[in-house]
């Protein structure tokens, strides 16, 4: 066949996916809600990437902690002068939003703030998609004892509002956590592995997979024992403040998407074209990822946009309690907090502080309703059930 | 199946997610070091020197499985440990505490649920016009609005600003009443009650007129959920069959909206009430902390370092788990009503 005739074939086979496309864009560029969610989502996307640029970081190597000027406890007005004179030599004239308590720089805290939200957000939550995935997919997909396993696991952690829990996790967890990585890759292999193995032997995949994780517990718990120490690749991990709480918003956070795409799996299972598929003698590996998952995948990419502004609020909240990022880090919530004393600033002028707290409050407000406006828009346009309307 | 038998399907199935609820908080113990596992298991500040003695005596640094027995059986005694923070036994600080959360509790959820399906039905009845779109962008702020910021903007505005509404649970007025002058008597230990018992009813108004903000600030947070839901049931139930039926029959259209539509809009806005009180117990502990209420979800902020010193572990893990089981009752509590009002969930 000639490379044109392959070419046009092509064309023919992703058509419906480019005409599909088209339709969503036409939709996205129709629904004023989901514009004005991207230019927020966008601006705050630029904010993050120019942060260098925009407040250039008094230390190079920590451009997450706050510079001080000086260390006085009274917050001052936008548009003081910098009085530090190290850090005025770096170029930083004026506190543009003020400062807070403890003469921490407003300004550069809301700016450099924008990408530990952005982290905290997609990290999470492309940690919880992952597992959610994953797990999701062999309850929905294979059923039975896992499946009956997995769910009541998810009962339990979903038994608990999200930021109690998360505000056990935060203080449980350890500063030191030694992982097995060792544990870790080899899993990932035997399970690629066996994923190969089944797609030509129609082996029960899961099963096989479970019984080499058990086996190779037993084989590490056994030369703990035997020799006294751990095998080499075991390494420890330090774990600060700030991915304490990543961890424990992951943690909590998983159940749900394991939920929903479980749901989904179970929806589209038994359509005609998974039949034909298994029937024409797919692996499941296949089955799932090519022609369960892009069907079942839409009400996911809905919640995950709508989560991330979700757990910006958790985290938010926590450092709020004081609970989350270290002192000084720079991070919208615990901005507030320290605007926690200045709400009342006596009879004369009550409100001589509101930059302290409004503005960082401004930033988190608008970051949240950017991602929760994307998501509103991404179920009216991307939902099956509503798009056609 | 009849009623009775769902019910008790319904409380037997409730069983293994509150054992499920018990062993994760164990296995959150498990992630601390023996010296701060050994609070949960004293009852007073003398016996915070015999920690070396608790290890031992609780087998703190032997194996799980003997952990457990004596964790569970502690717990099952109702001794949740020491709290530094609360000064007393969890059990005994949590019963002191919950009257000022319940107060709360009791005042925001039913106008939350009021308004909500209220705004709601008005939402989906003029779909598109006006009284849609600013509902439904009030619920999206409200869905974005942190609490805590919320809280703090209420009392910037509303107090400082207006001098209208304090925050904190009493005045100092009151407050000298209450705890200093000895002829105060708690009766329910919700203050706006105990106000009217005592023959106080100026107390009861100035507790009220204390509990605006926080009760604000709770509202506006969770009746974006309430909202939403009404809203899209609603919404469906206005274009089934019942409807164009009942309007066919000449009936109007407040008739119709309050009789035939709004009935079976509200059945699936009651399976979000669990949700609700997920919400809330979140919510107090941020809007507690913020108005400076002493209530249970100020104390578990406290306990898990607000002070930024060391946690205080029993007092966390309590709340936790109290807000795990009021959370699974809820839910039980919610598919029970859910079943009697609509018979297609226990029958099919």
């Amino acid at each position: 066949m000639s490379i044109r005739s392959r070419w046009k074939e092509f064309r023919l086979g992703i058509k419906p996916t480019l005409d599909e496309l088209k339709f969503t864009l036409r939709r996205i560029r129709r629904s004023p809600l989901s514009i004005v969610g991207m230019v927020l989502i966008g601006f705050f996307v630029a904010i993050a990437i120019f942060a260098p640029i925009l407040a250039p970081p008094t230390d190079p190597h920590d451009p997450f902690s706050i510079f001080h000027d000086g260390y006085g406890p009274t917050p001052r007005p936008p548009g003081s002068p910098v009085e530090d004179s190290y850090v005025r030599d770096l170029g930083w004239t004026t506190h543009y939003f003020g400062t807070a308590e403890g003469q921490l720089d407003i300004y550069y805290g809301c700016i450099w703030g924008t990408q530990t939200a952005f982290r905290i957000g997609l990290l999470v939550v492309a940690v919880s998609l992952a597992v959610g995935l994953l797990t999701g997919c062999l309850a929905g997909y294979y059923g039975g004892v896992i499946d009956e396993i997995l769910m009541r696991f998810t009962d339990i952690v979903l038994a608990f509002p999200g930021l109690i829990l998360a505000m056990a996790l935060v203080i449980a967890l350890p500063p030191a956590w030694s992982i097995d990585f060792g544990f870790v890759g080899l899993a990932i292999v035997i399970f690629l592995a066996l994923i190969f193995i089944g797609r030509s032997k129609k082996l029960q995949g899961i099963w096989t997979f479970m019984l080499a994780v058990l086996g190779f517990a037993a084989f590490g718990t056994l030369y703990t024992w035997v020799l006294g120490t751990p095998p080499i690749w075991v390494q420890t991990l330090n774990l600060g403040n700030l991915d304490k709480v990543l961890i424990a918003l992951a943690l909590v956070g998983w159940p749900s998407y394991t939920r929903v795409i479980r749901g989904e799996i179970l929806r589209v299972r038994h359509e005609d074209y998974v039949e034909a598929a298994r029937a024409v003698g797919c692996s499941d590996f296949r089955i799932v990822v090519r022609h369960i998952l892009p069907n079942a995948i839409y009400s996911v990419v809905i919640i995950a946009s709508l989560d991330i502004g979700a757990i910006v609020l958790t985290a938010a909240a926590l450092s709020f309690l004081g609970i989350g990022a270290p002192v000084g880090y720079a991070d919208w919530g615990q901005m507030i907090s320290f605007a926690r004393n200045w709400i009342w600033a006596g009879i004369e002028n009550p409100w001589q502080y509101w930059y302290t707290f409004t503005i960082p409050g401004l930033f988190i407000f608008v970051f949240v309703l950017g991602w929760n406006l994307l998501g509103d828009a991404f179920r009216d346009i991307l939902d099956p059930t509503l798009r056609r309307r | 199946m009849g009623l009775r038998e769902f019910v008790i399907r319904r409380i037997l199935l409730m069983i293994p997610t509150l054992i499920g609820v018990v062993l994760l908080i164990f296995a959150v113990t498990q992630l601390f070091t023996p010296g701060q596992r050994a609070t949960l298991y004293i009852t007073s500040e003398k016996q915070m020197s015999r920690i070396p003695d608790i290890i031992r005596q609780y087998h703190l640094n032997e194996s799980v499985l003997l952990q457990f027995s004596d964790w569970f059986s502690q717990v099952l005694q109702g001794n949740l440990g020491y709290s530094r923070t609360g000064g007393g036994p969890v059990l005994q600080v949590m019963l002191r505490k919950l009257p000022a959360t319940f107060e709360l509790v009791i005042w925001s959820i039913p106008i939350t649920i009021l308004l909500g399906t209220y705004l709601g039905i008005q939402s989906a009845v003029h779909r598109d016009q006006l009284p849609d779109h600013v509902t439904r962008t009030v619920s999206i702020i409200g869905y974005s609005l942190p609490t805590f910021w919320l809280g703090i903007m209420l009392i910037a505005i509303f107090f400082s600003g207006l001098g209208w509404f304090p925050p904190e649970r009493t005045g100092a007025q009151a407050f000298n009443y209450i705890y200093l002058s000895g002829h105060w008597r708690y009766y329910t230990g919700l203050l706006t009650i105990d106000g009217l018992l005592n023959g106080q009813p100026w107390i009861s108004l100035d507790v009220l007129k204390h509990m605006v903000l926080p009760t604000a600030t709770l509202v506006t947070i969770q009746i974006a959920l309430i909202i939403r839901v009404m809203r899209s049931s609603m919404l469906e139930a206005l274009g089934k069959g019942y409807v164009t039926a009942a309007k066919a029959k000449g009936l109007t259209n407040t008739q119709v909206i309050n009789k035939h539509a709004r009935r079976n809009a509200l059945i699936p806005t009651m399976t979000v009430a669990g949700l609700l009180t997920a919400g809330v117990l979140t919510g107090v502990t941020i809007t507690e902390t913020v108005f400076n209420i002493d209530g249970l979800g100020r104390w578990a902020a406290v306990a898990a370092g607000g002070g930024g010193t060391v946690p205080d572990v029993p007092a966390v893990l309590g709340f936790a788990l109290f807000a795990g089981i009021v959370y699974v009752i809820t839910n039980l509590i919610v598919d029970v009503l859910y079943a009697y009002i609509d018979p297609r969930i226990r029958l099919g």
